[in-house]
């Protein structure tokens, strides 16, 4: 069972965040100031290290960050933050954060980010094919074929799902599609993602074949093999 | 401010430095004239007397009896001519007495002589006459004396009524001042005591107090319309966000009524609430959300993390993401962009995601109020020397005396009052244009509206 060391000095949000991520199965331990955190993650191997920005005393978020790294630790960190300013974001990537969410965020997007973060760099980045049940994706030529019938997507459509298949099988909320496609940084508050997937799913599912792609409480979506 | 305190009022103050100013420069041309008149009568004795001289001299032999006859033509003695003997003895003339033992010789000198029990003042010359005797010519100055006399008095009395008129004045100037701070300090004691309204009195608009009150008064105008706007939206907030929670006690306590009368549908019940319940909270802590993101925006922090993007690649990203609602809804969405980007580059410093979300909220309105077979065109270009945006549709537009008010938070036309939203998207915009430095303009299409956002000229060559 993955291991997740929240580091968060505010007690009602650290127990909102440890109580979304045992929610989902992984096994918490909390930290409320900077010298704790890296005396926990340098004693004990953690999975991931969900790490807020801001931390009273000596040591802050970024500070953390980087004592973490100078002693190689080096599991996933998502840098969690009240300031959602560009540089902020940059700066936090830069000191060695793979992910940054800012508050505040669904427990979904949290849960489901931290899942992308295991999951990385599991294999699948150097193959040039990607296969789930029956969809097929040729990462090369950007051709799609389900049950071996080539399905004719617009390049936007081929993105969105590219990632859902590197993914496949873990939830992927709105946002997470909207950064890592259009490359923008911020929570479109429509439902302008719902009608390009609503087309992708379309496209996909043509011809009555089941349905892949599940949409998971309204802010995530899922891609499995058909049942 | 009581009346005591005029003396230290700045008007009094500068009254008297003008009246000691114009005093100094009342003395000075005095004293010019005064020396000037005097000098000129006194010089036109001197002349007389000395060419009575050069007649006596050019006819010595005829003395005394030019100064019999002298004698005769005076009576009055205005003019008493002597002549002495060496040791001061009188031989001759209306002039009895030596005035001096020894006067001076060949220049004028002034003397004064017993008459009538007056001692009168006379001017004077001496000269010698062959063989040793002494010959003294003088005038009575009398009147020159009585001249200069009436010229000092009339300075003195002049000097009595500047000051007098003058204080006068500077106390009725000192006066007006303490009348008028005190009406302008009594306004904006009312307007500190919380009354808004009130504004500076004004005194026929020209002087310098008049525009220092219409400075404070247009001050005062706007900080009147924000507090104005302030109470809006706290009253704009607490009537949007009343809805939606009325709506989410109302579902809640909807699930545990039915819950209640059949405990066996209490479990749907309570997940249908639970559904409801989230989206209400959702849509409400957009809503702050939105609130929150307009004011880091409008904090301009963000300039830090500025970098030159094009306005014009943007531009075309937002046209394509939201193509697909545009398609849904029947609307055409077009992107247009008529320069190669090579050829007249459309960047600038700022924040591409922030551009993106306020292009993207200004083509959401768009396809929101466009009915369908409309037409909404994203137009990026370079002209005239500045870089710009459109986004034009053919919806019904927006009124014109509405243009500036749309811009304001939780402002939403009245017949749009319907539709879903939260009169927030253009606030976002307008903050985001001004951190970028960029003008917001709204313009009629005919039909429809277009939303322009330009900058000053292209600063490709900055970087």
């Amino acid at each position: 069972m993955a291991r997740v060391l929240v580091v968060e000095d505010d007690p009602p949000t650290a127990a909102e965040i440890s109580a979304a991520l045992k929610d989902h199965g992984f096994e918490v331990e909390c930290a409320a100031t900077g010298g704790e955190a890296v005396a926990r993650a340098a004693a004990t191997h953690f999975s991931a290290i969900v790490l807020d920005r801001m931390l009273p005393g000596d040591l802050d978020g970024l500070e953390v960050l980087a004592a973490l790294r100078g002693r190689g630790i080096d599991c996933p960190v998502l840098i969690l933050s009240a300031l959602s300013a560009v540089d902020e974001r940059v700066r936090g990537l830069r000191a060695g954060g793979d992910d940054y969410l800012t508050k505040p965020f669904e427990s979904l997007e949290l849960t489901a980010r931290i899942e992308v973060l295991l999951r990385r760099g599991a294999g699948e980045e150097r193959a040039t094919r990607l296969k789930v049940g029956d969809l097929e994706v040729d990462l090369i030529s950007r051709r799609v074929w389900r049950a071996a019938a080539s399905v004719e997507l617009l390049p936007r459509e081929y993105q969105l799902l590219e990632y859902l298949m590197r993914h496949a099988g873990q939830v992927i909320t709105r946002t997470m599609l909207f950064e890592h496609v259009w490359q923008y940084r911020y929570e479109p508050r429509t439902n302008v993602i719902d009608v390009h997937m609503g087309k992708l799913r379309r496209k996909l599912d043509e011809g009555g074949r089941p349905p892949m792609i599940r949409t998971v409480r309204g802010s995530g979506y899922v891609l499995r093999a058909a049942e | 401010m009581r009346l005591s305190e005029i003396p230290r009022t700045t008007s009094f103050r500068l009254s008297v430095l003008f009246l000691a100013l114009f005093g100094c420069a009342s003395l000075a041309l005095f004293a010019f004239i005064y020396w000037q008149t005097s000098g000129y009568l006194t010089s036109s004795v001197d002349e007389r007397l000395e060419r009575d001289a050069q007649g006596y001299l050019s006819n010595p032999g005829e003395t005394i009896a030019r100064l019999r006859k002298h004698v005769e033509l005076d009576p009055q003695n205005v003019h008493p001519f002597g002549l002495f003997a060496p040791d001061g003895r009188h031989i001759a003339g209306n002039l009895t007495t030596l005035p001096r033992l020894s006067p001076p010789l060949g220049r004028p000198f002034e003397f004064r002589l017993e008459d009538g029990g007056r001692l009168l003042p006379y001017r004077a010359f001496a000269l010698r006459m062959p063989p040793d005797e002494l010959l003294v010519l003088s005038e009575s100055i009398y009147e020159t004396e009585e001249l200069r006399e009436l010229l000092r008095n009339a300075m003195a009395w002049g000097g009595v009524f500047l000051l007098v008129v003058g204080l006068a004045g500077a106390g009725i100037t000192g006066l007006g001042a303490v009348r008028r701070i005190n009406a302008v300090t009594g306004a904006i004691e009312r307007v500190v005591t919380g009354d808004l309204s009130g504004r500076l009195p004004m005194n026929r608009g020209a002087g310098d107090l008049d525009r220092l009150s219409l400075l404070v008064n247009r001050m005062l105008d706007d900080i009147e319309r924000l507090m104005g706007e302030v109470k809006g939206v706290a009253d704009d907030i607490a009537h949007d966000l009343r809805t939606p929670l009325t709506r989410l006690l109302a579902g809640l306590e909807r699930a545990r009524r039915r819950s209640e009368a059949s405990p066996a549908a209490a479990a749907a019940e309570y997940e249908r609430a639970v559904e409801e319940a989230i989206r209400e909270t959702r849509d409400v802590l957009g809503t702050f959300n939105a609130l929150l993101r307009i004011a880091e925006v409008e904090d301009s922090a963000r300039r830090a993390g500025f970098a030159r993007v094009d306005l014009g690649i943007i531009a075309a990203d937002v046209a394509e993401f939201q193509a697909p609602v545009a398609e849904e809804k029947g609307v055409a969405l077009e992107f247009e962009r008529p320069q190669p980007p090579l050829e007249a580059p459309l960047t600038l410093l700022g924040d591409p995601s922030l551009l993106f979300e306020a292009i993207g909220n200004l083509v959401e309105n768009a396809i929101k109020f466009t009915p369908s077979g409309g037409r909404i065109v994203v137009r990026a270009f370079a002209a005239k020397g500045r870089i710009a945006v459109w986004v034009s549709d053919t919806g019904p537009g927006i009124p014109e005396h509405e243009r500036d008010a749309v811009l304001r938070r939780f402002h939403r036309l009245e017949k749009s009052r319907h539709t879903p939203g939260s009169g927030l998207g253009l606030s976002l915009v307008a903050a985001v244009a001004r951190l970028h430095g960029l003008d917001l303009k709204i313009e009629g299409a005919n039909p429809g509206c277009r939303v322009i956002l330009s900058a000053g000229a292209p600063t490709a060559a900055a970087s």
